[in-house]
């Protein structure tokens, strides 16, 4: 990935978990020494590579995978904040990324009943939940959204 | 992606639908780790295709459905 590239996606990365959600363009901007725009053509591409999601309809970021910028049904508290994930599996990877521990809060989409446990030295608390995923990894990124 | 109480909740959940695949949650967190950890590393480098098919490969995920594009 080409240098200028990376610089600006570490720069998303780090705002986002210093602030506790996704920065604006304008908030990249003043941090990266660019313009909105130039930010906005980066993320685009950055987007192209898989490398970020962004909301189609306003060029905002709708995914920082794991972190997700919108609320979702996975909360995870870890280093000392909430975030939300976009799947179970990025529920987890939050607290890999943050190399933190932390604790996960859910419902089953089945019953509705609350599910929360802690993960701990990278091992949940509570091992009878089960991970289902229905989209074949050959077709994730085809709806990423969905997936 | 989601989590489900048990292996009854999802086939309920699935309403006939066909499966996808299931693991346990504690797999997941082995996989999500493999697969995360170097996310806001400093030298952060995308992982090509070749390198997340090791990470499935190496948790025992090796048939179709794990395959990448």
């Amino acid at each position: 990935m080409d240098v200028g590239l990376l610089e600006v996606r570490n720069v998303t990365y780090r705002m986002f978990v210093e602030l506790g959600r996704a920065p604006s363009a304008a908030e990249v901007a003043g941090a990266a020494d660019r313009t909105s725009a130039e930010i906005e053509a980066v993320w685009r591409e950055l987007h192209r590579a898989h490398a970020l999601v962004l909301n189609s309809a306003t060029n905002e970021i709708r995914m920082a995978n794991p972190f997700s910028a919108v609320p979702t049904a996975y909360r995870v508290q870890a280093a000392g904040r909430w975030w939300y994930g976009n799947c179970a599996w990025d529920a987890l990877g939050i607290c890999a990324a943050l190399r933190a521990d932390g604790r996960i809060e859910t419902s089953c989409p089945d019953c509705g009943e609350a599910i929360a446990f802690d993960v701990r030295a990278e091992r949940p608390d509570d091992e009878r939940l089960v991970f289902h995923c229905l989209v074949p990894a050959a077709h994730w990124w085809d709806d990423i959204v969905f997936t | 992606m989601n989590l489900f109480r048990s292996e009854e909740h999802i086939d309920r959940w699935l309403g006939g639908r066909d499966p996808g695949a299931t693991i346990t949650v504690a797999k997941l967190s082995e996989l999500a780790h493999a697969w995360w950890s170097d996310r806001l590393a400093a030298d952060w480098q995308p992982h090509a295709r070749e390198q997340n098919q090791t990470i499935l490969d190496e948790l025992g995920l090796t048939d179709n459905f794990w395959r990448l594009p």
